[in-house]
């Protein structure tokens, strides 16, 4: 073992920020507000990095003279939507209170919230019910965001990847990380931390075979947050619960929202109820409510489906651009264009993407960004919450972990020494290992376990049967796993982050003995009310502790 | 593949290299042209060629895999 391998760093703050995107910024512009040393940890780079990274287009927002006086309303509305329904009614009020006071801040840092001078709502509604989605230019944001950071005195380190946190006898302490840019190992010292990782997405197998990062979010978030906080004995929750998504067919690229075309078969009858021209304000909210509308309609032999644009005024086509080039769409029609396919005359077919499951759970922190350790705080896709759920909990966690590191002793303990150098090990037996296996072997290898044996049919048999491939997986990993570079180490960290992810969904999955959304227990086709619960794991020395948890509603 | 560079208009700045969310251009030398090390973790987001400070000298080549699908 070469130890020598790295050059070592130390790196003290208050509050540590693990991971760039909006929840990340957002918390470390609070916490440095909150007069807490700031340092943010980012894989790639902030001005880019994350899900909402080329921009967004919808920002949920509760405005009381648009949406009434009275919170509980919205509150119980969103609680019956997909989102709101794993969340505690406290959450959601805690976000939809906050909302507005965030837009308003975005707006007077240079995100434009407004369209043409006012606030403009729509998307994500069927026809007629009260729309709560701001529309926004968000194209700029991560660059605004990232402006805020630095003038409010934060501390930015791209290329750098956060593996484990530290301990020491008062809780956690700080984490040890790679900088794949300068090849180093950096041993950050804290008072707290803000988990901002976003989504998992190369977890299943991606839409085009073979081409794994061709994905619907952004292929860097994997779930390293996750994958972290699991080991450090945070509650993880709903994690057996997949989520499917729907879009362009095969350019994978979220954002549904902002097509304004119908949905229509190929003899041109439109598939939902909802609209039968384009609607620049409801779009065809089919998708929306009936994810499977695809599979269902090739299933059937009435497919495909297609997005049909025609009928859009020049006007009206202006204004749907506009808003999907603010969304990070703009390769896609970069694409289009090269291709010369006039979306007009060109419908697009759209599918389900069936095999890119992502878990719906994850870390679950409550409505002031805390997990279940103290010290530790999350915020964004490390649960839920898209845009604007990041925006809000990253605030809050950021306040919530600037006012707990000031009860630390700000980063100056001795270096829990075991757990440093158990990290540093295994670093340095990736990169010191000849011949041994690529990362994306191991990738592809979780891929096809994933998707065989915990996608769409799921029983207890196969559950066993792939748990039992997965660890033998973990095994393999470990032990023949090479990286050639600082990169590919970073790579590998990644798939072992995503092997302990796939390793709770097995287990949680073998838990919860019903059908329940994605999660088909086909041994179990019964949804069973009394298992309206969340299922909360967390790592123990036995193995994982499960609980079954209520909502309050 | 994915990020084409034309030589003849790059600047070597290395603005896509610091900033390519998957680090594509990973290895590439300070004041060289960036070279695509790691083509397949390409996302097509466009950061290189919105960062790129010369407009024409990078462009995305979407591979064939993500070819849309449409009628007409």
């Amino acid at each position: 073992m070469r130890m020598g391998a790295f050059r070592e760093k130390r790196i003290d703050t208050d509050v540590l920020c693990v991971g760039g995107g909006i929840a990340g910024l957002m918390a470390a512009i609070r916490a440095a507000e909150c007069h807490a040393r700031v340092l943010i940890v980012e894989k790639g780079n902030v001005l880019y990095s994350g899900s909402g990274g080329l921009g967004n287009d919808h920002f949920m927002c509760y405005m009381p003279e648009v949406h009434g006086n009275d919170i509980e309303l919205q509150v119980m509305e969103f609680q019956r939507g997909q989102q709101g329904g794993i969340r505690d009614r406290s959450f959601i009020r805690r976000w939809l209170e906050r909302s507005f006071d965030i837009v308003k801040l975005w707006d007077s840092w240079g995100i434009p919230m407004k369209y043409e001078g006012k606030y403009e709502f729509a998307g994500h509604a069927l026809p007629g019910e009260l729309l709560t989605h701001l529309h926004y230019a968000g194209k700029n944001q991560k660059k605004v965001l990232t402006e805020q950071a630095l003038k409010k005195g934060a501390q930015i380190i791209n290329r750098t990847m956060c593996h484990n946190l530290l301990y020491d006898e008062e809780g956690v302490c700080g984490a040890i990380a790679i900088n794949t840019k300068e090849d180093e190992l950096l041993e950050i010292r804290c008072g707290s931390v803000v988990l901002g990782t976003g989504s998992v997405m190369r977890l299943y197998p991606a839409s085009t075979p073979g081409w794994m990062f061709n994905t619907r979010l952004s292929p860097t978030c994997v779930g390293d947050g996750r994958a972290m906080a699991y080991r450090s004995g945070v509650e993880l929750a709903s994690m057996e619960i997949p989520l499917i998504r729907c879009g362009p067919k095969y350019f994978s690229r979220a954002g549904k929202a902002t097509w304004a075309g119908v949905l229509r078969d190929p003899a041109g009858k439109p598939v939902g109820p909802f609209v039968d021209r384009p609607d620049n304000k409801y779009g065809d909210p089919v998708v929306d409510v009936y994810q499977d509308i695809f599979i269902d309609y090739k299933k059937s032999g009435k497919g495909p489906v297609y997005m049909d644009c025609g009928g859009l005024s020049d006007e009206e086509l202006q204004y749907m651009l506009h808003w999907l080039r603010n969304e990070g769409n703009e390769s896609f029609l970069d694409s289009l264009e090269a291709d010369r396919i006039d979306i007009r005359k060109n419908p697009i077919e759209f599918w389900t993407y069936e095999n890119e499951l992502f878990p719906r759970g994850g870390i679950y922190y409550n409505e002031d960004g805390k997990t279940s350790v103290e010290g530790i705080y999350a915020a964004g896709d490390e649960f839920f919450g898209g845009i604007s759920g990041a925006a809000v909990f990253g605030w809050i966690a950021g306040e919530g972990a600037a006012g707990y590191s000031k009860t630390r002793g700000g980063g100056e303990s001795k270096r829990p020494t075991t757990q440093f150098e158990e990290n540093a090990s295994l670093f340095t037996s990736l990169r010191n290992r000849e011949n041994g296996a690529t990362w994306k072997e191991a990738n592809i290898l979780l891929q096809q376990i994933m998707g065989d044996y915990a996608g769409l049919i799921r029983s207890e048999t196969l559950l066993n049967a792939g748990l039992a491939a997965l660890l033998r997986l973990k095994e393999k990993a470990h032990e023949t796993l090479a990286a050639r570079n600082p990169h590919e180490l970073m790579r590998c960290l990644e798939v072992l982050n995503m092997i302990d992810i796939g390793e709770i969904i097995f287990q949680a999955a073998r838990e919860r003995k019903e059908t329940r959304g994605k999660h088909i227990r086909v041994d179990y086709p019964f949804t069973n009310p009394l298992l309206d619960k969340l299922l909360v794991v967390k790592k123990t020395e036995g193995g994982p502790a499960f609980q079954w948890r209520s909502l309050k509603r | 593949m994915p990020p084409v560079i034309l030589p003849e208009e790059c600047k070597r700045c290395g603005q896509c290299v610091e900033v390519c969310p998957s680090d594509v251009f990973f290895g590439s030398l300070k004041g060289g042209i960036p070279e695509v090390t790691y083509p397949d973790e390409c996302w097509h987001c466009n950061a290189c060629v919105d960062a790129c400070p010369h407009k024409g000298a990078i462009r995305l080549r979407i591979p064939l895999p993500l070819m849309v699908i449409y009628k007409g």
